[in-house]
């Protein structure tokens, strides 16, 4: 391999690459090395290694990349460069002399790169998926064939444009490899101007099918046009095919420019191309029944694992043909999704978009935290994530519009009149160090809110013990200026004001935050039946934690309107108001009397009937304790919430007392009353009905169990989430 | 995995004869035990880094003289804490539901434990329902969820065993966690 001084990074204007050599110099010379090669293979046997300072095993081990061709000298490629691939004819321009078969093979090229598309998207390299098209690493080529290259300009461009959001996006190491571009030709010139290129396209494409609809009703055609190709039979259907297919391209890449404009101005327009988009794919599905009609192979019965429409293999693609060129590309074969899932994904994924562009980029910070926890319960995938996460903070603004500090004062529950003028006066005292970090806080609990589940957990816990952190801060700096002063100038009355009401919002925050991260457990899988007692009480005391902060900060902030003269004199109706529990309130003391009630029931099933344990060998149930909740327990959220509670809350829990004392009872209670509260809002009410359900079957097989659980061993009871993530039901069957 | 399906080998409990790593003869064993079995390839290297640097925490599992299960683990300090890693377990098919696996890491387990070990982690397949299973038996939690750990899109749990805390008597030797990506063997429940 000495002679062939080819550079294998292959230029990329499309060029032969040119050979390189290094010149000899005064102080250099070649100097062939292959004797000294062969003299240490021989000298080395199987398996054995050069043990040196700085290379001991662990470098061994590392250093070695089994299959990567860059690497591993065992591994044959088809190709071993894009070049010989395109010398050997793997890429033809046109594919076929023969127009009907060209068309037929560009469709399934679109196709194909579709199901790229969607693969690299759900999580493969570009490298090994989009750019495992010859045609795309090679766009110059195409000149001369206006479909692939207009269609390969758009792909190009739309990559790049959804790599840029998902880049700028938070990322980390699980998603990663959507990122990588290493030695991809991405940045093409003129790129901008694809979509006038497509237009042209379409505009030709159009004409064709008006002339062969004109044709086919025997009426005159004034125009000289070329059909699209030559079976007069197969026009129509072909010029369709490739409408819909150009036609979804376009009202896509739109899509992305609308969403991309700042402080969501184009999101409206985005809607409208979304459902263009969505039109469109429905057409090209409906192509599918044609494309395999002409396409003179049998029907094969796994045609559902096909990446075409037409059920064909594509022409022009080699997944290994980056495996040389690119960076860490996995050496791993991936499999490339099929053409029907890929439709499926792109649906799926314009819908989540759609989603995205209906939100009404409420100001209220609470508001926005559940529509993000809403949506995340549809599993949107990276990019329609990384799209959310860039809508909300733009410019260190909301939305780049809400200045976040603006945001949390609203949060905070500040009277309206507070805001403005006094914090501005009083900015000094909310030392700019502890602003600054809130300010951050916020922006980054969003947009750990946008990523995936698994994650955001881990993240969500790690941030507790900040969150935590500033409120000891802002706590010791109130005490600090203020002492235990109950009443001086009205100024600094309305600074303490200020203080505490933040500082109660820091903290019904962080219970929020505590809730959450418990809650994504069960999500994710992540507790065994026998810890989910353990996790149902660590719930119930935050959960108790959040209703007081919650009920703490209203009834503060109806305290502090009233101090400035808002309410002049209290009305019956006032007071009546300020005795009821707030609905946001009520509605939280529903999860704490299920969380309480599924605590017992645990409990007593295993204190009574000894089910649901889980003795091992090497630790005892105080361990698993303490790793389930260590990042809570780090942060004291909340306090005093040990093993030893936990146990001490538990031991005694006895069927007969829980029958008297029905948690789920009340729950249902709870529930029904605080409905009428939440007429307007669909997604709560939903929740009501299956915190209803659970409560009701929950107290069902608590009252069973009560009667006939000493006196049949028989009944088995599991616990199943059949009526809400994350409260779960008991079943009572027998075995 | 349905046993019916498949030819169970029959045998005692105490037939089987476990075998702490002894030697390169035990490596060629290994090797083929785990290329066998699971799709992850291994350079040799690989398995001599874990044999050779703790041979203590390997072990096989033999029935008439044939090696039919084997465990191969590290341990190190890793952000203040010294850890156990159990980096590959294997039970070949027809030896699979009758607790050797079990037997194997517990044996390593303990030797961990006995070398000062705080805790030890592995990761597994979320789908791989028979180790999640024998872990979870153990002592495991699950203490996250990795997305899309494994190439072929498959999410993956870290578990993790917490030993009851006592005094530490630190004297292993000082290594950097790698991390290296390894497999379980889809493992009946026992």
């Amino acid at each position: 391999m000495a002679d062939k001084a080819v550079s294998e990074e292959a230029s990329m204007d499309g060029q032969a690459p040119k050979p390189t050599s290094i010149p000899v110099t005064d102080n250099t010379v070649w100097a062939d090395a292959s004797p000294l090669l062969d003299a240490a293979c021989i000298g080395l046997r199987y398996g054995e290694l050069i043990h040196g300072d700085n290379f001991n095993l662990f470098a061994a081990m590392s250093a070695l990349e089994i299959m990567d061709p860059k690497m591993d000298s065992g591994i044959v490629c088809r190709y071993y460069s894009i070049d010989e691939a395109i010398e050997n004819g793997a890429a033809p321009v046109p594919i076929s002399l023969d127009s009907t078969i060209d068309v037929q093979c560009t469709i399934d090229i679109m196709d194909h790169l579709l199901a790229c598309e969607a693969a690299w998207h759900k999580g493969h390299s570009l490298a090994q998926t989009v750019f495992s098209c010859i045609y795309l690493l090679r766009l110059d080529r195409t000149a001369s064939h206006a479909l692939l290259h207009s269609y390969g300009r758009v792909i190009r461009a739309t990559c790049k444009a959804v790599l840029s959001v998902v880049s700028d996006a938070r990322t980390h190491e699980e998603e990663d490899l959507f990122t990588m571009t290493y030695g991809l030709p991405l940045n093409g010139d003129g790129d901008e101007k694809c979509l006038s290129m497509l237009n042209a396209v379409e505009e030709t494409i159009s004409r064709q099918l008006r002339a062969c609809k004109a044709t086919s009703s025997k009426r005159r055609v004034s125009e000289d046009l070329e059909p699209l190709q030559y079976n007069p039979n197969l026009e129509e259907g072909f010029c369709k095919a490739l409408l819909c297919r150009l036609r979804f391209r376009k009202h896509f890449f739109h899509v992305l420019t609308c969403m991309k404009r700042p402080q969501g101005r184009g999101l409206e327009l985005a809607r409208k191309h979304i459902a263009s988009c969505i039109s469109e794919l429905e057409f090209i599905l409906k192509s599918a029944e044609f494309l395999q009609s002409c396409s003179g192979e049998s029907c094969e019965d796994d045609i559902d694992d096909k990446t075409t429409a037409s059920g064909r293999e594509p022409i022009g693609f080699d997944a290994s043909l980056n495996s040389r060129l690119s960076a860490p590309t996995p050496p791993r074969a991936i499999k490339i999704l099929s053409w029907k899932k890929a439709v499926e994904y792109f649906v799926k994924l314009l819908h989540d978009l759609d989603v995205i562009c209906s939100y009404s980029l409420d100001p209220h910070l609470e508001n926005l935290l559940r529509f993000v926890v809403q949506f995340q319960k549809s599993q949107p995938d990276l990019v329609a994530r990384s799209h959310l996460q860039l809508l909300l903070v733009q410019d260190g603004k909301l939305y780049g519009r809400d200045p976040i500090f603006a945001v949390i004062t609203k949060a905070a529950a500040l009277p309206e009149a507070t805001k403005n003028h006094d914090i501005q006066k009083n900015e000094s005292i909310l030392q700019l160090g502890q602003c600054y970090y809130i300010l951050q806080l916020v922006m980054n609990l969003l947009k750990i809110l946008c990523t995936n589940a698994a994650w955001q957990r881990r993240k969500l816990g790690k941030i507790l013990q900040d969150w935590r952190v500033i409120y000891l801060q802002l706590e010791l700096a109130l005490r600090n200026e203020f002492g235990e002063v109950s009443s001086s100038s009205n100024d600094e009355n309305i600074c303490m004001k200020i203080f505490q009401h933040i500082l109660i919002w820091v903290e019904e925050q962080t219970y929020w935050i505590a809730c959450r991260f418990l809650m994504l457990g069960f999500e994710l899988e992540l507790y065994s039946a026998s810890e989910y007692c353990m996790v149902y009480w660590y719930s119930y005391a935050v959960l108790i934690k959040l209703a007081e902060k919650t009920h703490l900060k209203m009834a503060v902030s109806y305290d502090t309107a009233k101090r400035k003269g808002k309410k002049k004199r209290d009305s019956p109706k006032d007071l009546v108001r300020e005795s009821r529990i707030p609905p946001a309130v009520l509605f939280l003391q529903c999860y704490i009397c299920l969380a309480e009630g599924l605590t017992m029931m645990l409990a007593a099933l295993r204190n009574e009937f000894m089910i649901l344990q889980s003795p091992s060998p090497f630790n005892t149930e105080q361990e698993k304790f303490v790793q389930h909740f260590e990042l809570l327990q780090r942060a004291c959220i909340p306090d005093h919430a040990s093993y030893l509670s936990f146990k001490e809350s538990t031991t005694h829990a006895r069927f007969s007392t829980l029958v008297m004392y029905n948690y789920f009872k009340d729950a249902q209670r709870i529930a029904k009353e605080v409905k009428s509260s939440f007429s307007n809002d669909p997604d709560r009410l939903a929740e009501l009905r299956k915190l209803e359900q659970v409560a009701e079957h929950n107290s069902v097989a608590l009252n069973l169990i009560c009667r006939l659980g000493a006196l049949d061993p028989s009944l088995k009871v599991s616990f199943e989430f059949s009526h809400h993530p994350f409260f779960a039901t008991a079943v009572v069957r027998r075995s | 995995m349905d046993a019916s399906s498949e030819e169970k080998a029959e045998f005692e409990g105490e037939e089987i004869e476990y075998l702490s790593y002894g030697g390169e003869h035990h490596l060629p064993l290994i090797m083929s035990l785990v290329d066998q079995e699971l799709s992850e390839p291994y350079s040799i290297f690989t398995y001599r880094y874990f044999v050779y640097l703790w041979p203590q925490l390997s072990f096989l599992a033999f029935h008439k003289g044939k090696c039919v299960g084997t465990v191969v683990c590290k341990m190190g300090e890793h952000r203040n804490t010294f850890r156990g890693y159990i980096a590959m377990l294997v039970v070949i098919k027809p030896y699979r539901g009758r607790g050797i696996a079990t037997e194997l890491v517990t044996r390593s387990i303990r030797m961990m434990m006995e070398s000062g070990c705080e805790e030890v982690t592995l990761e597994a397949e979320v789908t791989n329902k028979g180790a999640l299973a024998l872990y979870g038996r153990l002592g495991f939690i699950r203490a996250k969820r990795l997305f899309h750990y494994y190439l072929n899109g498959v999410d993956a749990f870290r578990l993790k065993l917490l030993f009851p805390r006592q005094e530490l008597h630190f004297s292993g030797p000082m290594m950097t966690n790698t991390d290296a990506s390894h497999e379980h063997t889809d493992l009946d429940n026992t």
